[in-house]
């Protein structure tokens, strides 16, 4: 190898080190970077995907349709009910002059790519700081919690899935006062997954079917009782006590979600 | 000026493969192992281009995967940005040791690091994280392997479609018999 050769790649190693030692907020820039410089071919991508999946979707009977129809006019029925009740909730919370609680906005988005990594369950959605989106915002859909965002761009941002190791989320079990810390298993045979529930007590003897809700720790991410999945099985460690979860959302197939982007 | 372009075209196939197989679904039936394109790419530049295009090409592609899959956990940076750098500059230095045969016409040897660099890409990713989470500590288990193997075979299979499309700007392959690696 020539001598030239050699102290070229001296200094780009040398440069590779230095890059890796820069701070974190430098990193995430750097990855906003990568997404906006990425973003048009993204949009391209999640048109032509939304294309296909529109042309599988043409497939739907007109008994479907009529179903869909029949269930959309129930469910606005009972949203209006539900108004109904939120504002005499309203009044009679000024008549006890209670502090109004945070009501939360959804924001609604629809995910554009799943992360090709090995190692992490992450996928990207459209919606970015240009809507509002901000890092650490809880995404869910109405059967329950997907994640978090973890990196925002401009129109897009990337959440990291309840499924991943590193998604940590305060839990709590329907019925009991079992509490404990909810995450993913690195690596699992599908994309939905299994969760596992742990630092439950040793004697919690949770059975398989009882629901898991988010705690709502203060200052914490996620809000109070959004539905995390289902306890399939329970067992003790030398320690604690652990129960392996089935997501509420099966987050390998899911499409539309939520963010909640905060007090309305 | 075929150099130049060839160079053009593995920086733009690192590129649009590093978006595109974002779009590919994992494969269920293989443990949801995944397909990766970039070492595809990078192992064709690595194994063509003159060593200080190649160097930066390994720079280009090494940055843009560390940006694409950089994961920010709790506020801490898991792998940071620069080891892939690190890692394709080496793969590049090595590829080069067989670059002579390869402009020979042996153009499996592109299947081959193909499929291998992907696998230690990955073994090497898996490495990293596991000594990070020490909650968990290392493991090695069947689906391990899968997910390690599954993508390096994949990219062996399609590495001679990407070969066979950018051949026409490679340089003309030599097959004199006589012709030493130093003569090439």
């Amino acid at each position: 190898m020539r001598a030239v050769n050699i102290t070229v790649v001296v200094i780009v190693l040398l440069g590779a080190v230095i890059l890796s030692a820069s701070g974190r907020r430098s990193m995430e820039s750097m990855h906003s970077g990568y997404i906006a410089m990425a973003s048009p071919f993204l949009s391209v991508g999640a048109a032509v995907k939304s294309f296909f999946s529109e042309k599988k979707n043409t497939d739907v009977s007109e008994q479907d349709v009529a179903a869909l129809m029949q269930e959309n006019s129930q469910l606005r029925t009972r949203i209006r009910l539900l108004e109904d009740l939120q504002e005499e909730n309203r009044k009679l919370r000024d008549a006890l002059g209670y502090r109004e609680r945070s009501e939360f906005h959804l924001l609604p988005a629809r995910v554009v790519s799943r992360e090709a990594s090995t190692w992490w369950n992450t996928l990207m959605i459209n919606r970015g700081f240009e809507d509002g989106v901000e890092t650490d915002m809880p995404v869910l859909t109405e059967q329950g919690l997907v994640g978090k965002v973890t990196v925002v761009s401009k129109n897009f941002s990337k959440v990291l899935l309840i499924t991943d190791e590193n998604c940590k989320v305060a839990a709590r079990v329907e019925g009991t006062n079992e509490k404990g810390i909810l995450s993913g298993v690195r690596v699992q045979e599908t994309g939905a997954g299994e969760l596992q529930l742990n630092f439950l007590t040793k004697n919690a003897n949770l059975q398989p079917g009882q629901k898991v809700y988010t705690v709502g720790v203060s200052d914490g991410v996620f809000p109070a009782g959004i539905p995390l999945g289902t306890v399939k099985s329970f067992r003790t460690r030398e320690l604690d006590g652990q129960a392996l979860v089935i997501p509420a959302v099966d987050v390998s197939t899911v499409e539309d979600v939520f963010i909640i982007v905060g007090a309305k | 000026m075929n150099t130049a372009l060839l160079f053009i075209a593995c920086a733009a196939g690192v590129f649009f493969s590093l978006v595109a197989q974002d779009f590919i679904p994992p494969l269920t039936l293989f443990g949801g192992a995944r397909v990766l394109l970039v070492p595809v790419f990078f192992c064709l530049g690595g194994l063509s281009l003159p060593f200080l295009l190649m160097v930066a090409l390994a720079v280009w592609t090494g940055l843009l995967c560390d940006m694409a899959y950089l994961q920010v956990v709790q506020g801490k940076i898991e792998i940071a940005i620069g080891w892939s750098i690190f890692y394709y500059v080496v793969v590049g230095a090595i590829l080069q040791g067989l670059r002579p045969l390869f402009l020979r016409g042996h153009w499996e040897l592109h299947a081959f690091a193909s499929g291998l660099c992907v696998c230690a890409y990955l073994l090497a990713q898996f490495v990293m994280i596991s000594f990070r989470r020490f909650e968990d500590g290392f493991f090695l288990n069947q689906l391990v392997f899968w997910r390690i193997l599954v993508p390096g075979s994949i990219a062996f299979l399609i590495s001679p479609a990407v070969y066979f499309s950018l051949r026409p700007l490679m340089d003309r392959p030599v097959h004199r018999r006589n012709t030493t690696a130093y003569e090439i």
